[in-house]
């Protein structure tokens, strides 16, 4: 095979068809099976950790609200467990995405490392824990006994837009975080106040009337209020609201990319 | 034939900040963003021009901060350079950090898998080559352990044998030669010379003169991040060892001279 190609532009064809397609797919492959590995290597509980941290504060969510406040929700647990997770896979691939660049100097300092997959990898890794706990999900619904409905099917659907918006978003932060590496505990402080910001341990309905509009400008409540719609109510959830969320993923998509590969040749310097 | 490598004119600057340039975002905000830029520059390499054909091996020697590690760097493209250009025609292998990417807590086989795929190989590919890996690292007796529990010299071996089996077509060797002990020197050599036997074009910087003078067959003499002398790979030796020499008995005793030279 003649790979007389590094620096020659190529067509979107052969891009998208040829051997750099299939190697950066098995990158991508391999870096995820790493993380994956890497996180249960010399842990007895292995996957279930990935479990036991949502299922703990459901506990303690269920305590507080449920035993103490008395907080009047149906399905109390199911709603929490399924915004727990949701905002779980939110939480982990925005802190450690943003912290990627710094965390893997050794593959940033390989020739011809595409660099712009590193944030995708995170995403994908915090992805497949949100995937594996979802059939446990699906037995607190049945015990719980919420009807399971074909709305389910859009279910990928919502995944790919979390996916889509969580990328743009830490392709800026990522790139930041090689300039400043407060970026990462800003984050952190930032997606603490969104926690509360979003109906997870609560409903919506609750807010009062006169902050319903500021409230809904949080993109990740429409986001929690579409998952519970498909998996607990059996409703198809308000796309227009998502239609609006998924242009402005795409935007964040493009721009952070671009945000991204402008900053990533200070990478190596920087690092 | 197509030249492997052509740098025109190449150019890299980096910026000296000053000690007051903000690290962190409540820095930056606090001095209202100031100082996140610099007036002050250093040329690390300037006007620096040379083409590698295939099946040629270029040495570069210069003392430390003459810019021969910038220079592999941009060959690799990590960075934009500021002037010029570099053209690159074939796959790129490099010798950079060896061993780097390893995973303490990962085994040998696991590692080679994942570092092959990064280095360039497809999954398969690297599959196919992975006994043959393994053999030229002679691990095979440790490669479902972890590489944590290996020695220096065994990753750098393991890290040595899988940038080798990526089969390159342009090469960029950092002093990494000294690896591990006489006989796996001179097997890399070997197998480097094997590579541009096959066509494959090798850039090598080294401290080590001899080395260059016995396997490149042309070499750069770099100077504060211009080019001082090129030419056949013997000759330039032979003028840096020459500018080389004064200085060092000025500095040393008899016997530490000995060892360089």
């Amino acid at each position: 095979m003649n790979h007389r190609s590094t620096i020659a532009r190529r067509s979107f064809f052969e891009r998208v068809c040829g051997r750099d397609a299939q190697h950066l797919w098995d990158l991508v492959v391999q870096l995820v099976s790493r993380e994956l590995k890497l996180r249960y290597k010399r842990s007895v509980l292995g996957i279930a950790w990935t479990l036991l941290n949502p299922l703990l504060q459901l506990l303690v969510f269920t305590f507080v609200f449920r035993g103490v406040l008395q907080l009047n929700m149906s399905h109390y647990a199911s709603s929490v467990f399924c915004g727990l997770l949701v905002w779980t896979w939110f939480q982990s691939s925005l802190t450690d995405g943003t912290g990627v660049i710094n965390a893997n100097p050794a593959l940033i300092r390989q020739p011809g490392f595409p660099s712009l997959i590193l944030p995708i990898v995170v995403i994908l890794v915090h992805m497949v824990h949100f995937v594996l706990a979802l059939p446990v999900l699906v037995i607190f619904l049945l015990i719980d006994g919420v009807m399971l409905q074909t709305v389910l099917l859009q279910l990928p659907l919502l995944m790919l837009l979390q996916l889509g918006f969580t990328a743009g978003l830490t392709y800026i932060l990522a790139a930041t975080n090689v300039m400043f590496y407060d970026t990462r505990y800003t984050v952190g402080v930032l997606l603490q106040l969104l926690f509360y910001a979003t109906p997870i341990f609560y409903d919506a309905s609750i807010i009062p009337e006169y902050y319903q509009f500021w409230y809904w400008l949080n993109p990740i409540a429409h986001l929690v209020a579409a998952y519970r719609a498909v998996l607990i109510q059996g409703f198809t959830p308000n796309w227009l609201p998502l239609l609006g969320m998924g242009m402005a993923a795409t935007g964040l998509f493009v721009v952070g990319q671009r945000y991204f590969i402008a900053q990533s040749d200070r990478f190596v310097e920087e690092l | 034939m197509r030249p492997a490598i052509v740098v025109q004119s190449l150019g890299k600057r980096f910026r000296c900040y000053t000690q007051h340039r903000p690290r962190t975002l409540m820095q930056a905000a606090l001095t209202g963003w100031r100082g996140l830029t610099s007036s002050d520059y250093f040329w690390a390499l300037r006007d620096v021009s040379f083409t590698v054909a295939p099946g040629e091996m270029l040495g570069v020697v210069g003392r430390n901060g003459a810019g021969k590690s910038t220079l592999l760097r941009l060959l690799g493209r990590l960075g934009r350079p500021e002037e010029g250009t570099i053209g690159l025609n074939g796959r790129i292998g490099a010798l950079l950090d060896l061993g780097a990417g390893f995973h303490p807590d990962l085994t040998g086989r696991e590692n080679v898998l994942v570092n092959a795929v990064v280095a360039g190989l497809l999954h398969r590919e690297a599959r196919q080559q992975f006994d043959s890996i393994v053999e030229f690292a002679e691990l095979s007796n440790f490669i479902e352990n972890p590489v944590r529990t290996y020695s220096t010299g065994m990753m750098m071996r393991l890290a040595f044998a899988v940038a080798i089996h990526t089969r390159p077509e342009i090469l960029l060797v950092d002093e990494h030669l000294s690896v591990g002990d006489q006989l796996f020197q001179h097997k890399c050599l070997d197998r480097i010379t094997q590579l541009k036997a096959e066509g494959c074009a090798v850039v090598f910087i080294s401290h080590s003169v001899e080395q260059i003078e016995k396997s490149c067959d042309r070499a750069l003499w770099l100077n504060q991040g211009r080019i001082w002398a090129e030419g056949h790979a013997g000759t330039v030796v032979e003028q840096y060892r020459g500018a080389m020499e004064p200085a060092l008995l000025k500095s040393s005793t008899g016997n530490q001279t000995q060892e360089v030279a």
